[in-house]
């Protein structure tokens, strides 16, 4: 081996570049840009200015930053519904005034006074949500103009009042509490942005109306024909944020104990630049409340800091826009880009170097070396079913297969020639097998374990096991259950190919080629599933020995048969019987001899097996060719291999023109003759078998003849 | 998007290449054309005295009536022909040997790779070298090597051999006119033209490898003998991987183009030629393909014959036309076919 392969060993088999995919799947990672933010901000001032962060300087600042995530709550909630709410700042002040005017200048209590500013909160978002939401006017104009004239309301009020307020010698210690106050150590409108946030936040990821506003967002049109009552949810948002503006100018109110010309000036920019630097999509559907608290303290901590600096209006005006500018470019061009950035960095393949391997060439004389016999099989379904990854025959010689439309269809015997839909699963039934019951239990690509009732009632066995330790993306959800076998006790031995891909980009796994698969035990004494081997590459077929005492698995992508022990001294260990075989196995069932049939879904290729040992390349090839450019295994040319307990081979089947059988992933014996499914073939083949024991069904072999 | 070329240090070029389009729309005209005669690895096409005259392996052979007779054997695969006005038959072999009307022509030794012979109709013998390293059948190889140490040679009337052109990616097609030569340079997927010394291009971003070129009444015949495909060029980039291929996998199983494919399960195979419910995709990527295209007078194509990924006339390396026939040799098809000229 090289330097440089020995290094491109370490590089791509200790780097765990798959977490980037993953953790780009995880929909946090929306919150990371702002999360990054918030910290640099944060740090950034707080070294900055001495004492940023002193108990003083923090209470006015928290109290500053109690109303003002009050706003960019309310706001939020708009966005997320899709709409847009400029009148924030008015609303606010507005609010503001009303309380005050009903404390200072009419002598009401407190109570009142924040009841009157909570009503001139609902009125103008009513205004604008019926505007918006009944009479579908723009949200954007619309809230402009209310925006507008709230303004302007509000200057002529405080021109007209503002003296009657300051001559004014109403107290109360509700109103200073309120203003000034602390409870354990946390002033009221930090307290009531908490309490606010909380709610929010749990009644937009748990609740209902929630769910609907969210949905309103993500497709306005797929929400109302999904039954959604879009008008009044898109209505109730903008009250809403009336009301959050409101609570926070009555905060503002008691807090400064009077209004004036400047009050809530430019609110509505700063509200909406904490919203959107947050990481809330401009476009609706996407954000939640606490990338609006995170917007919120981005943008206090900049401002005050810059105010602290000694840098005036304009240049804090800067900031902010160019902050908005800069989290609405990332906003679009993530939500744009995501899935193609995700595309590029899933695929992330490992170094192997395979096993110098034996030919399968014709007449070179291996025991691997390819017949033709399979092209002499005959046809069953020729062209009417698709993707029979499976065959399997019952006691009356009725043949079963799972196909790509996610059901089980049944052959009737003798001919074959009839067919019936057995049962609808769904998802691609893969490996089949038959308790002694006579219940057809079928690994669902994509599903899980799922069994058939002979009255044709599908159950759902299994679909998860225990969540490892170091998984990033949930990997207690099976994502490819791959093939299945019973135990004479009744226990179901089963393969999950891989964690990494669903199962019908099964073949991408071959790229990869990373050791996920797993091999699983469903007990169906208490419905439990145990993972017992983790970390192959790619699990695929399972059968039981014929003394039960043992069960083979395959591992595709190595090209490896082992044993796994249930009993005896090695029991719960499995040790290697076949390595190195030049082509790719796949299920693997019994034989009436003794021995086992092995499918092979695929032959390695010398140009395939160098470029497992360059990941590099293939990585570059993920990334820049399309897919139906990949370099693959080729899946075109597979076979049907026979080996003995001891990991010999005894006869090896194939189809050289690749006419009838291209790729072959299972093959079952039945009275003398060979079923043979292919996961892309369009047929079932089947092949007299020379030797054969002429009775011999597996059905009687595994639990006895007919009783 | 703007930081693609700095992206593209880390994760590579994007790979394209031409989409058959346009005059170059696919269709299955080489598959449905009649067989004129089946033969191993028919190759070079001329019109010799009224026969149909073909190279296949290390013979000569003239192609009538649904037979083919064979006129000569020569000591190595014949890799040229071309006959001169006057009905003399020049034959170039494997082993850098030239010959015309069975007389051995003394060659400069820096020729031993004839990939093309032409006369031009004032008696003057063009010559094209396909590479300094590799003999005419190593072609692969000098394609996954990038060479670029091909040239043009001209001989004049009663003269030697002076080279025309130098540095060129696998010169392999001639067709010569009264002041120059067009040359079909493969590796570089274009029609260039030699004249005076001077090297022109005529037609780039062809999207296959150009072979020989044959004159047509108001044009020319172009044969692509194998197809541009993004894997290969994708593998033309990544050196390691081109390199440890190159010395450790069989040439025939390389990721690189082909006369023919799918004859081996040890060849590479691309994710899009996965037989599917037992279709072959026809658009599917291949190593080989079948396409001869018709060029105007300015070398501009205006049709063309295909043969699919899922046909079997692929690897065309000649054709001509003569009468209002159209000859074509698919070389890894194994059969002369032949059509209705015109164009």
């Amino acid at each position: 081996m090289t330097f440089r392969e020995r290094l491109q060993a370490w590089r791509y088999n200790l780097v765990p570049d798959h977490a980037i995919g993953e953790i780009l799947q995880k929909r946090w990672t929306d919150n990371a840009i702002p999360f990054l933010a918030l910290m640099i901000v944060i740090v950034g001032f707080g070294s900055a200015i001495p004492g940023f962060f002193n108990l003083a300087s923090l209470q006015d600042s928290t109290r500053q930053l109690g109303e003002f995530s009050l706003v960019v709550i309310g706001l939020t909630v708009v966005m997320l519904g899709g709409g847009i709410d400029l009148s924030v700042g008015s609303v606010f002040a507005l609010s503001a005034f009303s309380s005050v005017a009903s404390f200072f200048i009419f002598g009401l209590p407190p109570g009142v006074a924040f009841l009157a500013a909570l009503a001139t909160g609902a009125v103008f978002g009513a205004i604008n949500g019926y505007l918006i939401g009944y009479l579908r006017l723009r949200a954007f104009l619309t809230t402009l103009v209310t925006f507008i004239i709230g303004r302007a309301i509000y200057d002529i009020l405080v021109v007209s009042f503002g003296v009657q307020v300051q001559l004014s010698d109403a107290t109360s210690d509700a109103w200073d509490f309120i203003g000034d106050g602390t409870l354990g150590g946390l002033s009221v409108s930090v307290i009531a942005a908490l309490v606010l946030a909380v709610i929010t936040h749990v009644a937009l990821t748990r609740s209902r109306p929630g769910w609907h506003v969210q949905a309103i967002g993500g497709s306005r049109r797929s929400a109302h024909n999904a039954g959604i009552r879009v008008r009044r949810m898109v209505f109730l948002t903008y009250v809403f944020s009336g009301l959050c503006s409101a609570l926070a100018g009555f905060l503002i109110a008691t807090r400064l104990s009077g209004a004036g010309p400047g009050t809530g000036q430019g609110l509505e920019i700063l509200a909406l630049t904490a919203a959107v630097v947050g990481g809330n999509s401009l476009g609706g559907g996407r954000g939640s409340v606490v990338k609006g608290l995170m917007g919120a303290i981005i943008v206090l901590v900049m401002t005050n800091g810059l105010i602290r600096l000694g840098y005036g209006t304009g240049t804090n005006q800067m900031v902010l826009g160019l902050l908005l500018a800069v989290a609405v470019t990332i906003d679009i061009r993530w939500l744009k880009n995501r899935h193609k950035v995700l595309n590029e960095v899933y695929v992330a393949p490992v170094y192997l170097r395979m096993g110098e391997t034996q030919s399968a060439t014709p007449g070179s004389g291996t025991p691997y070396a390819l017949s033709n016999r399979l092209s002499q099989a005959e046809a069953i379904g020729l062209g009417e079913v698709e993707g029979p990854e499976d065959v399997i025959l019952d006691r009356d010689d009725h043949l079963y297969c799972g196909t790509r439309h996610g059901e089980i269809v049944r052959y009737f015997a003798p001919d074959y020639t009839r067919s019936e839909v057995f049962a609808h699963i769904g998802g691609f039934p893969l490996g089949l097998a038959f308790d002694r019951a006579g219940n057809l239990l079928s690994c669902v690509g994509a599903m899980g374990l799922y069994q058939i009732a002979p009255d044709r009632t599908v159950t759902r066995l299994s679909a998860e096991t225990r969540r490892s330790w170091t998984s990033i993306v949930d990997d207690a959800r099976l994502r490819d259950p791959n093939d299945l076998d019973i135990a004479p006790d009744g226990k179901v031995y089963f393969t999950d190919s891989t964690k990494r891909y669903d199962a019908h980009d099964w073949t991408l796994d071959s790229i990869e080629n990373r050791a996920t698969g797993r091999l699983l035990v469903f007990d169906p004494a208490n419905g439990t599933t145990r993972t017992l081997l983790d970390g192959y590459r790619y699990t695929n077929g399972v059968t039981m020995a014929h003394d039960n005492r043992s069960l083979f698995f395959c591992e595709s992508w190595a090209c490896r048969i082992h044993r796994y022990w249930l009993e005896g001294p090695k029991a719960g260990t499995a040790e290697c019987v076949i390595r190195d075989m030049p082509g790719y196995p796949d299920n693997i069932n019994r034989a009436s001899d003794g021995s086992y049939w092995m499918a092979w879904l695929g032959m390695r290729t010398p140009s395939f097996d160098l470029s497992m040992r360059h990941p590099a390349m293939r990585k570059r090839m993920a990334r820049r060719l399309p897919q139906d450019d990949w370099l693959f295994p080729n899946i075109n040319t597979g076979g049907v291999v026979k080996f003995t307990e001891a990991g010999e081979i005894v006869q090896t089947f194939g189809d050289l023109s690749g006419e009838s059988h291209p790729m072959v992933t299972s093959m079952r014996e039945h009275k003398g003759h060979l079923y043979i499914g292919g996961i892309l073939n369009n047929r079932i083949g089947r092949l007299r078998i020379v030797g054969a024991d002429p009775d011999w069904t597996a059905m009687d072999a595994y639990w006895g003849k007919r009783g | 998007m703007i930081f693609d070329p700095i992206l593209d240090l880390f994760r590579g070029k994007a790979i394209t290449i031409p989409p058959l389009d346009g005059a170059l729309g696919p269709n299955t005209a080489l598959d449905e054309a009649a067989v004129l005669a089946t033969l191993p690895v028919p190759d070079n096409l001329v019109w010799h005295e009224g026969r149909l005259l073909c190279s296949s392996g290390a013979d000569v052979l003239s192609i009538a009536g649904g037979t083919a007779e064979k006129l000569a054997e020569l000591s190595a695969e014949v890799t040229a022909l071309a006959v001169s006005s006057d009905g003399r038959l020049a034959v170039a072999t494997d082993d850098g040997h030239l010959s015309e009307g069975g007389v051995p022509v003394p060659l400069p030794g820096s020729i031993a790779c004839i990939t093309a012979l032409a006369y031009g109709a004032d008696g003057v013998l063009w010559l094209a070298n396909g590479s300094a390293r590799h003999p005419a059948s190593g072609w692969v190889a000098d394609l996954m090597e990038k060479g670029a140490s091909g040239s043009v040679w001209r001989r004049p009337p009663g003269g030697a051999f002076a080279r025309e052109a130098d540095g060129l990616a696998w010169p392999c097609g001639l067709l010569p006119d009264a002041s120059g030569v067009t040359v079909s340079e493969s590796w570089r997927h274009r029609l260039i033209r030699v004249e005076g010394g001077r090297v022109s291009t005529v037609l780039s971003h062809l999207p296959g490898y150009p072979a020989r070129l044959s004159s047509a009444p108001g044009g020319a015949w172009l044969a692509i003998f194998a197809p541009r495909n993004r894997l290969i060029e994708f593998v033309l980039q990544d050196s390691h991987y081109r390199r440890d291929m190159m010395a450790e996998v069989p040439r025939e199983f390389w990721i690189a183009p082909a006369l023919s494919s799918g004859q081996s399960f040890l060849e590479p195979m691309q994710c899009g030629g996965i037989r599917m419910m037992g279709i072959h995709k026809a658009w599917s990527p291949s190593r080989s393909y079948g396409l001869v295209v018709r060029l105007d007078g300015a070398f501009a194509p205006v049709a063309s014959l295909h043969s699919r990924a899922n046909g079997r006339r692929h690897g065309v390396t000649s054709a001509i036309e003569v009468g209002g026939r159209l000859y074509v040799a698919a070389k890894g098809g194994g059969a002369v076919l032949t059509l209705a000229g015109g164009g």
